[in-house]
């Protein structure tokens, strides 16, 4: 009888135990993901003054005269161009990279350690490169390509500059990710094929991309998810300009909640963008779940 | 695709991938006349390591590295710690409430940190954390995606071995550190390299909560040297060089470490 009354004690004891080992994850969960959330919620339908003080209640008003803000609504359309030409062509190009040397021989050794090294680079690093090779009209690029644009002054190309380096940030990630994907594919299914006589272009448009296919769009949903919030490249990169042309949303978020103290835009993009990527990384989950 | 197509676009993709570092290391040897020339250069008119000791003996430079460094080492030893601890006990206790903290745990996958970058920064403040390492660290420390992967890893280890070390009395850190770690030691090594590259390479925050010169992380300082100004972009690209290379000889080393450590994450 002495085991029965003492049980719920020992449970109880295994019980503060597990919390104890789960408190850092969740306070740090809760002071920097659900206060915030919260915070930003709440505060997206209220009139909040610069120093943060409560001075009514908004309604939608907050979200309302964000649509109807000028420069919103120009740095959807800059981050939309972003993504239109980002998001293909960095799926095609690491999708093509991978597909080169997804096969082991003799030298792919060499050719998966180049295709790694943009890794090794951090962001900054590569975009005060990329400021140098892009600088003026004696630029190193215009040597190369004949071409005399002043590519970081011209709005055009400005957002071009910004779509290469935002390809080679995501390469080498991208690359792994596509690259392990084509190896862990079933061989048995691949040498099936081949026995039926399907080789070439064939085995990789019917049998090898599709066996990939969960991976892929996992690779493409994160792209998608990267060029909706990119903001840290234009900041060392572009700085937005030239006027405004390559200053996307979360730039503008940060320009607002930092320069200008504009804490309507900060609250009503913080839940625009949550609501965003809840819908892209669900879609991710479900997809990983899977593979 | 023939042999000759695919060698030749192995080659092409190589060369532009490259090209980025390679002039880099060509830049870092440029005099400051080389950089103003009528025609752009590609490869120096000389090479002596002035650049380099120019970067080298900058006020704040090496301090720079070293900060990153504490930090991103810091970032990824805490976290494991951190998640291995919540995910021992989603997956060996048993609690009341342990569905709803997991999922609580989880959905912080759905809230970029971007978007909270302006609330933590208002948070970070609050706590008297702006110019520490903590306050650099702290917001990065929990990954539900680390979590997730490691719970993966501790489902399939042997329950009965839990049970045994209990029965022997082993206490639950001692089991954690001495068998459950080392059994499924290859998660731990990817949420430690994810975590390290995160973190070094994070530009953003580091650079909203640290003003003083000395707690600057080099992703942020590197943009800030000065050099340019003083028409010393040589020495700006030495000092990209002195961050790059490192990483460069560590994936060279341990490529097939840090593949797996990348597509590990995926599979769960």
């Amino acid at each position: 009888m002495n085991i029965f009354r003492k049980l719920p004690n020992v449970n109880k004891e295994k019980n503060i135990r597990a919390y104890l080992f789960l408190l850092p994850a969740l306070l740090l969960a809760v002071l920097f993901s659900f206060i915030p959330l919260a915070k930003s919620f709440i505060g997206s339908f209220l009139t909040i003054s610069q120093s943060g003080k409560v001075l009514g209640f908004a309604g939608l008003g907050n979200y309302i005269s964000l649509f109807k803000n000028q420069a919103f609504l120009s740095s959807i359309a800059n981050t939309a161009r972003f993504t239109v030409f980002f998001l293909p062509l960095n799926t095609l190009i690491t999708l093509a990279a991978a597909a080169l040397t997804r096969k082991k021989r003799r030298y792919t050794a060499i050719s998966e350690f180049i295709f790694m090294t943009p890794m090794a680079f951090s962001l900054s690093a590569l975009a005060l490169i990329f400021k140098e090779l892009f600088r003026g009209r004696v630029s190193v690029i215009n040597r190369l390509t004949g071409l005399s644009l002043e590519w970081l002054d011209q709005s055009g190309p400005a957002m071009a500059v910004l779509v290469i380096l935002g390809l080679f940030l995501d390469f080498a990630l991208d690359y792994i990710l596509l690259l392990s994907a084509f190896r862990g594919t079933d061989k048995s299914i691949i040498e099936a094929a081949e026995i039926d006589g399907a080789s070439g272009g064939k085995l990789f448009f019917l049998i090898e991309l599709p066996s990939i296919k969960n991976i892929l769009s996992i690779t493409i949903f994160m792209a998608l998810k990267d060029a909706v919030l990119i903001s840290a490249p234009v900041m060392v990169l572009t700085e937005g300009g030239p006027f405004r042309s390559t200053e996307t949303v979360m730039y503008f978020y940060y320009l607002e909640a930092f320069r200008s103290g504009n804490r309507a835009v900060e609250n009503t993009i913080a839940v625009l963008m949550v609501v965003f990527s809840s819908i892209l990384m669900s879609l991710i989950s479900r997809r990983r779940r899977d593979v | 695709m023939s042999k000759f197509a695919r060698n030749a676009a192995i080659i092409i993709l190589s060369a532009i991938i490259l090209f980025p570092l390679f002039y880099a290391l060509s830049a870092s040897f440029f005099t400051p006349q080389d950089f103003t020339a009528s025609e752009a250069r590609l490869l120096p008119s000389s090479v002596s390591a002035r650049n380099y000791m120019l970067s080298l003996s900058h006020r704040y430079f090496l301090r720079y590295l070293v900060n990153s460094i504490l930090t991103a080492m810091l970032t990824a030893i805490l976290r494991c710690i951190i998640v291995t601890m919540a995910a021992f006990a989603f997956t060996h206790l048993s609690f009341k409430g342990k569905r709803v903290l997991l999922i609580a745990l989880l959905s912080t996958l759905f809230i970029p940190p971007d978007a909270m970058l302006y609330e933590n920064y208002i948070t970070t403040a609050r706590l008297g954390l702006l110019d520490s390492y903590l306050g650099i660290i702290l917001p990065s420390l929990f990954s539900a995606s680390a979590m997730l992967m490691t719970i993966g890893a501790y489902l399939s280890s042997d329950r009965d071995i839990y049970d045994a070390a209990m029965m022997d009395g082993a206490g639950d850190i001692r089991y954690i550190t001495t068998i459950l770690v080392p059994l499924t030691a290859p998660v731990a090594i990817t949420v430690f390299i994810q975590a390290f590259i995160a973190s070094f390479n994070s530009y953003l925050w580091p650079l909203l909560v640290t003003t003083r010169p000395k707690m600057r992380t080099v992703q942020v300082g590197i943009t800030m040297l000065g050099f340019a100004e003083e028409g010393e972009f040589g020495a700006q690209f030495a000092a990209i060089v002195i961050v790059t290379l490192p990483f460069l000889l560590l994936l060279l080393a341990g490529r097939k470490m840090i593949m797996k450590a990348i597509s590990g994450g995926m599979s769960n």
